[in-house]
């Protein structure tokens, strides 16, 4: 997030950009790129301001400060009509009056091209996204999928420069979300489209981005690939909103990671002052449980505490363990049907507590002792 | 469906109270609204049809029934293009005032029609508030003309078209005009091809509405009219001359075009409507 200049090869570049309403800031100086061929998404609460971005980008809303360029080109002051954006909204916004084909065709018209390339437009993208059979349908007359699918071709048709989804499977039911996301990623992929999604949904975030971008009150608290998202979470934020995690609060002392009894050697690429405040973050699948007689191996061993609780939720074991020190604390730990089977655990156990991976933050705010959070 | 909407059945077989309740409906609906239209027709062809086609051809008749169409029509264009810009200001732009200027408008739906006429009097008429602010010869006389009449049907039936459009651009979807816009389409084509057509069934609704009530408007037209037979006598009003004036054959075949009509006008709207908002 240093770099003010545009990136050349870039589809979509956001430099600095802020924006109020008022006196609340919505955006606070948010910089990112998308490649040509990438997805990006946007992954934030409600009022995160992850919607006042795709509304920047398309000329909806025009920024507070800095500039939006789409493919080296600054559009900051551009209208939303010139700037050739494909916005596919939440409610899809299909022109009720039109059918599947007149949708399809409007931008086409608009720009004025001729029948017959229409005709072949329409052509190729009915079969794109499987519509052959609805052709002549008004909206009302589609399922939500569909609807969202002539969406997606009517943005298409004019050759976007970029394709904004703006939460696009909150309407559907979770099943049709779960294809639809996975149809449209093999899709976007094949066609080599700019896009960024926005979503709450960690999950689609997940499945659907080449990279992610947490947002929180309007800032970027990380971006880069699901994968480097979920397991080096950058902030507490992010490990708490994608991913649910145990955030046990202590201090560095030298090369270790100290909690009252629980000691931790912190890996070489951490770079910590000693006795600077620091957070634990372990995410409850990294977690195991022994018998406290048994050698922990390959894991690092954490402390030890009793099961509160197990409770079976479909493909794994979530356990409570509650820790003697640090208040009480709770432990969240998920265990796969393998393990479940192999070594029942009951409330009122004794356990020991061993991480296999574990992230150390540093801890800026220094507040008093808190229960782990959203598990 | 019909089966589900009788709710619980108590009965087996056959159900008295359906039947009944037919009859029961039937019953009274027949002397309040039935019967009298069904006279003006028995009435009005009693004499055979030669003499009703002679009262409908009179020319006092003819020159009433088009100053009417007339008057209605202007009265109807004024509505629909006016009813569609007052509504597209007060749903698009907020402003001080504009709940006011809602109510306002849609005020003259309770105003007594003859209130309404005298109103109109108040203004324009001879020694009316126009006349004393630029005085008298600076304010074009209207009253008592064609002129008059169309006036007094806007004023009566402007909130009819107001109040069937505003709600469609209310309900309206603004990410359709802003789909439209990242499309690549200037407010203008927006408006033309996104906006206008899902307005249609509205349009036209307010339009056979204006035209309906404009029609038929007796109590302010007969104030602002003066009531001139061959110059400012809408059909109504001539319904009401000639009846007092004992002709009740030239008034009932009048009555009759009037009403078919009426008919005319909401068969269009029972039927076209739905057509009209199919998505």
């Amino acid at each position: 997030m240093l770099e003010s200049l545009a990136n050349e090869s870039a589809a979509v570049s956001i430099r600095d950009v802020s924006k109020k309403f008022g006196t609340t800031t919505v955006l606070d100086d948010i910089n990112f790129d998308v490649a040509q061929d990438e997805i990006v998404v946007l992954l934030g609460a409600s009022g995160s301001g992850k919607t006042t971005i795709l509304r920047i980008i398309s000329g909806l809303e025009m920024p507070g400060t800095g500039r939006v360029m789409l493919h080296g080109k600054d559009v900051t002051n551009l209208p939303a009509r010139l700037r050739g954006t494909g916005v596919i909204f939440q409610s899809y916004a299909l022109f009720p009056k039109m059918n599947v084909e007149q949708n399809i065709a409007y931008g086409l018209k608009l720009r004025r091209r001729s029948k017959s390339e229409i005709r072949k437009t329409i052509d190729r993208l009915v079969g794109m996204v499987h519509l052959e059979d609805h052709r002549k349908k008004y909206p009302s007359q589609l399922s939500g999928g569909q609807q969202q699918r002539v969406a997606i071709a009517r943005a298409l048709a004019y050759e976007p420069e970029v394709l904004l989804f703006d939460e696009p499977f909150g309407a559907l039911d979770a099943q049709i979300r779960a294809s639809l996301r996975r149809e449209i990623r093999k899709l976007l992929k094949e066609i080599k489209v700019p896009s960024i999604f926005i979503t709450h949904d960690q999950e689609e975030a997940l499945e659907l981005g080449d990279r992610i971008a947490v947002l929180n009150s309007g800032r970027i608290e990380q971006i880069a690939t699901p994968y480097e998202v979920y397991t080096n979470p950058a902030t507490e934020y992010v490990a708490t909103f994608l991913g649910s995690a145990n955030i046990i609060e202590g201090v560095i002392r030298g090369r270790t990671f100290q909690s009252e009894e629980i000691s931790l050697e912190i890996p070489s690429d951490y770079d910590f002052r000693d006795g600077q405040p620091a957070k634990l973050v372990i995410r409850p699948e990294d977690i195991f449980l022994r018998r406290p007689e048994n050698l922990m191996q390959n894991y690092q061993q954490l402390t030890e505490g009793v099961v509160e609780e197990t409770s079976f939720v479909g493909a794994f074991e979530r356990v409570g363990v509650r820790l003697p020190t640090h208040d009480g604390q709770r432990l969240i730990a998920t265990r796969p049907k393998t393990e479940t089977a192999a070594f029942q655990l009951y409330a009122g156990q004794r356990v020991t507590v061993g991480v296999v991976r574990f992230r150390i933050l540093p801890d800026l705010t220094r507040l008093p002792l808190h229960a782990n959070r959203a598990v | 469906m019909s089966a589900n909407l009788s709710g619980v059945r108590h009965t087996r077989g056959f159900d008295i109270v359906k039947p009944l309740s037919i009859t029961v409906m039937i019953a009274v609906m027949l002397p309040l609204v039935l019967l009298p239209l069904a006279s003006i027709f028995i009435f009005g062809t009693a004499n055979g049809l030669e003499s009703f086609w002679h009262a409908l051809t009179a020319p006092e008749a003819i020159f009433a029934l088009k100053l009417s169409i007339v008057t209605s029509f202007w009265a109807t264009v004024f509505n629909v293009v006016f009813g569609l810009f007052a509504a597209y200001v007060l749903s698009k732009y907020n402003f001080w005032g504009r709940n006011a200027l809602i109510v306002t408008i849609s005020l003259p739906t309770a105003i007594p029609t003859a209130v309404a006429g005298f109103a109109l009097l108040l203004l324009w008429g001879p020694y009316g508030t126009l006349s004393r602010v630029l005085g008298e010869e600076n304010v074009p006389e209207i009253m008592f003309t064609a002129w008059a009449i169309i006036l007094a049907n806007i004023f009566v039936t402007f909130p009819l078209a107001f109040g069937v459009i505003k709600p469609v651009f209310d309900t309206m979807n603004t990410s359709l005009e802003e789909a439209s816009a990242t499309m690549g389409a200037t407010r203008l084509q927006t408006f033309w091809h996104v906006t206008l057509p899902s307005l249609r069934g509205a349009l036209l609704g307010g339009a056979l509405l204006t035209f309906a009530r404009a029609v038929g408007e007796f109590g302010s037209t007969i104030l602002v009219s003066g009531n001139l037979a061959s110059r400012t006598q809408t059909a109504p009003l001539y319904i009401f001359a000639k009846f007092n004036e004992g002709q009740v054959e030239a008034a009932n075949a009048i009555a009759i075009v009037l009403a078919l009509l009426s008919f005319a006008i909401f068969s269009i709207l029972f039927f076209a409507r739905d057509y009209l908002e199919t998505d």
